[in-house]
């Protein structure tokens, strides 16, 4: 059990507490979510429940916190190792041997078991998590997934009693980060383990809680079974709720027979079969006319070395267009878009941008046209104070100053980056660290730009802003290009979509062709909308405003 | 870079003990640096195109071995532009330096080059054999084995695990900047100066931040918790491994005493001393070739050993 009585706990070098007047209690077997606003003190919160928080971050700390009757105050984290074990965000970065087997055996042998035991529970372990044919294999040959569960295996070989996970599935494809899931839903099921879960993208665990917590300003300012949580003011707890959930919530306040909410599609089906009565016929029609395209690939080859990355892609990117790159991992998405700004050159065939082949221009030269906006922030961020991070791009052509403040200060205010405009970016959160990296790339009003993996690891009030600022972007005739892997995001503001696998496009088309009724990429509400064809909904449906407006 | 690290690979040098890999490759080294003669030098090196062919691992070898070479190429050219000893004087400049005088390309300096530029080829294929042929971990073990601190040797290995990642680091943080306009090429020393600085800033900052999350992962699985630590995969020197370590030495020991013994030196300056092919100057790097290869066929035996 996890006992927590008024703990307060501030950094060192921090003004404000990140945990403040924090009171729980978690009883042995509960699958717990923490979700909430970036910043709010989730990952503080589970750096508490091993010690991490304070012994090795250090700190002000005051209260009182027991897990499993050990108090963390007098227990630091290598001791309290064989009761909780926690696994972080990065997979690559908690990994500390070279291949699976010592890494699982590390922890084994800083407590000292002997080699007898040790060779047990990594039989254990490997099997637990079902990566027994991984066990000879090297680390860094590991795909995302298969790291994160390696991760897991060598926290589950100390036989902890609760296993907390901050974020294990932001880095990862959604494929893999089911498959993470699914296997901690067999560990808490079977083996009664207490799992405590750090998420933002609740549509994928809602459905395995019993209980979510949520985490705003330090504080817990919500906790109950997640029907309970989402059935309240959600947007005054800063989480986007699950598609399915928000239907509900909007249906249920002009249909009485409809009550509770559903967690899953299945759920939502089976309530909706009940009480579907009439349904307005709707014919979601596509984007107009296409327009000239900005960006064109014509038989585009590209190799590492011997193995192409990308085979014969012939695409045509409108201007003004909004584009969803999708795939499965290593299907070749962030290859294909670094060919748009020269950061890689075709080995055969040609990239041209409004009509003029890409190998003619640097990246430098390009980048006026085409904005980039990498994954991990940390790759964008030079300067010394986010002001001069933002002006760099037009400082570096040559801008006139007025116009470079001018333009910052817009940047500063649409990013809500003003309070921080004299902070070192690298020190900021994750988060804020996001915004500095867009407003940094946007701030020169390139005419297309490229992101790759936006929303990964984004929490929803971010997330929300991101979508409208791109779509206002887009209105104002300049093209996005997303990487994605997030479908639901995908629906609401894409207008075509192209799937990726093995370097070649699947499908290219309409996000209504590509989305709806298939298996795999189709968002929520589609799949319900599947289901419900037989009542006369659209199975092309793929958003909940587009569902209310046929069943509402 | 990931191309150079080790791999797991059915050979009789992939399955030789380690120990035996480090006390031979170890060895070598040593020798590159007391013998001078041309002929012992070659001889190191014939002896280790043996192992990489044995170990199946030439292709990443000459990859390696390409960079030496410029690295080779360079050092001749250098010594023959500043080194003006010798008395076979090929080449005469037409000007004087102030203090050097009138730069003059001699033989002796030409094949005084070539030579240090054999023994850094050696230098680097033994690092690599070892790189390519040991498994990280393996490496640990000996170092722990032979009584180095774990906490050493640990960071050790943490940062070599972790050079890919920062090569990867660096190819990002540079594309990052150059989709923010900058050429990273362009412009005055000065200026390229100061963009590679900003990005080594970043790369540091980074590599600070993966260093507290390993720390962190590291603290989380129970590091440091003052029990006696156990070594699960310890390496335990069979008799078979006793013998090839024994062999694996003997180039050393045997090196020593030809040096001890007079031979395997060599004059460059003033003039290039004629190659002797009688007597014992003959026998001599015979028998070190000799001595260098023994461990081959032991390889052999205890592969046939470990399978039966």
């Amino acid at each position: 059990m996890i006992k927590i009585r008024e703990l307060k706990f501030t950094y060192n070098g921090a003004e404000k507490p990140a945990l403040h007047k924090i009171n729980l209690t978690i009883e042995d077997g509960q699958f717990v979510l923490i979700t909430g606003a970036s910043g709010g003190g989730k990952s503080t919160l589970c750096r508490c429940f091993n010690g991490l928080v304070p012994h090795f971050y250090g700190g002000r700390i005051s209260g009182k916190a027991e897990v499993q009757g050990l108090d963390i105050l007098e227990h630091p984290p290598r001791e309290l190792a064989t009761k909780v074990g926690m696994v972080f965000q990065d997979p690559e970065n908690q990994l500390v041997t070279t291949d699976v087997e010592r890494e699982i055996a590390f922890g084994l042998e800083n407590l000292g078991y002997p080699k007898n035991l040790i060779a047990r529970r990594i039989e254990e372990a490997l099997d637990t998590v079902g990566i027994a044919r991984l066990r000879f294999a090297r680390n860094n040959e590991l795909s995302g997934g298969e790291m994160q569960k390696v991760a897991i295996a060598s926290v589950l070989a100390l036989h902890p009693e609760v296993l907390v996970l901050d974020e294990p599935t932001s880095e990862l494809d959604p494929q893999s980060a089911e498959e993470v899931l699914r296997l901690l839903e067999r560990l808490n099921d079977e083996l009664g383990l207490t799992v405590i879960l750090i998420e933002q993208r609740l549509d994928r665990v809602v459905h395995l809680v019993d209980r979510m917590l949520v985490m705003g300003g330090g504080e817990i300012i919500a906790d109950g079974s997640p029907g309970e949580v989402m059935n309240g003011d959600s947007e005054g707890l800063g989480i986007g709720l699950p598609p399915v959930i928000r239907l509900m919530r909007e249906l249920k306040s002009h249909n009485a027979a409809l009550n509770g909410l559903p967690l899953t599609v299945k759920d939502a089906r089976l309530r909706l079969q009940k009480v579907l009565q009439s349904v307005k016929t709707a014919d979601f029609a596509d984007a107009g006319e296409s327009l000239k395209p900005i960006l064109n690939m014509d038989k585009v080859w590209f190799s590492y070395g011997e193995r192409a990355v990308l085979r014969n892609i012939n695409l045509d990117i409108e201007r003004g267009g909004f584009i969803a790159v999708m795939g499965r991992n290593a299907s070749g998405k962030t290859t294909l878009v670094k060919q748009l700004n020269g950061l890689l050159k075709p080995s055969k065939g040609r990239v041209r941008l409004d009509g003029v082949d890409t190998r003619k221009s640097t990246v430098a030269e390009l980048s006026r046209q085409v904005g980039y906006v990498f994954q991990n922030p940390n790759d964008h961020l030079f300067a010394d104070t986010v002001e001069d991070e933002i002006a760099f791009s037009l400082r570096n052509r040559g801008a006139d100053e007025s116009e470079i403040t001018k333009a910052v200060e817009g940047m500063l205010n649409e990013f809500e980056l003003t309070h921080y405009r004299h902070s070192y970016p690298r020190n900021l959160s994750g988060g804020e660290k996001q915004r500095v990296a867009l407003a940094s790339v946007l701030v020169g009003e390139p005419e297309v730009i490229v992101l790759d993996e936006p929303t990964r690891g984004m929490d929803y009030v971010l997330k929300k802003k991101l979508v409208s600022y791109l779509d206002d972007y887009r209105r104002r005739g300049n093209t996005v290009i997303m990487v994605s892997h997030d479908v639901e995001t995908i629906a609401e503001c894409a207008e075509r979509v192209v799937l990726l696998s093995e370097g070649r496009v699947v499908v290219e088309g309409s996000k209504r062709e590509v989305l709806s009724k298939a298996l795999l990429f189709s968002p929520q509400i589609n799949r319900l909308a599947q289901a419900l064809s037989g009542y006369g909904v659209a199975d092309t449906t793929l958003t909940v405003d587009e569902m209310i407006e046929q069943i509402g | 870079m990931r191309a150079l690290s080790y791999r797991d690979k059915d050979t009789v040098i992939h399955a030789l003990s380690p120990l035996a890999k480090l006390a031979w490759g170890g060895g070598l080294l040593v020798l590159s640096l007391i013998f001078n003669h041309p002929v012992y030098i070659l001889i190191l090196f014939l002896s280790i195109i043996l192992m990489v062919k044995l170990a199946g691992v030439g292709r990443e070898w000459a990859s390696t071995l390409k960079f030496a070479l410029w690295l080779g190429l360079s050092i001749i050219v250098i010594n023959a532009l500043f080194s003006y000893h010798g008395d076979h004087v090929l080449l005469t400049a037409p000007f004087r330096l102030p203090v050097v005088g009138q730069p003059v390309i001699t033989l002796e300096a030409i094949a005084f080059g070539a030579v240090m530029a054999l023994k850094l080829a050696v230098i680097i294929s033994v690092f690599t054999l070892i790189n390519l042929t040991i498994h990280p971990d393996d490496i640990m073990a000996v170092l722990l084995k032979m009584r180095l601190p774990y906490k050493s040797v640990l960071v050790t290995s943490l940062s070599t695990r972790f050079v890919p990642c920062l090569v990867e680091d660096m190819g990002r943080i540079s594309d990052g900047y150059r989709t923010r306009g900058v050429q990273l090429d362009a412009g005055g020393w000065f200026r390229k100066l100061r963009n590679r600085a900003k990005i080594t800033l970043a790369l540091l900052s980074n590599s600070l931040d993966r260093a507290v999350q390993v720390a962190e992962a590291m603290e989380a699985r129970a590091f440091g918790n003052g029990k006696k630590r156990v070594f699960y995969k310890d390496i335990n020197i069979s008799k078979m491994d006793a013998v090839t370590l024994g062999v694996g030495l003997l180039p050393l020991a045997a090196g020593i005493i030809v040096r001890v013994l007079g031979y395997g030196d060599y004059q460059y300056y003033p003039n290039l001393t004629a190659i002797q092919f009688g007597g014992w100057e003959w026998v001599m790097p015979a028998v070190m070739l000799l001595l260098l290869a023994a461990i081959v066929p032991l390889a052999f035996l205890k592969r046939r050993v470990d399978l039966d």
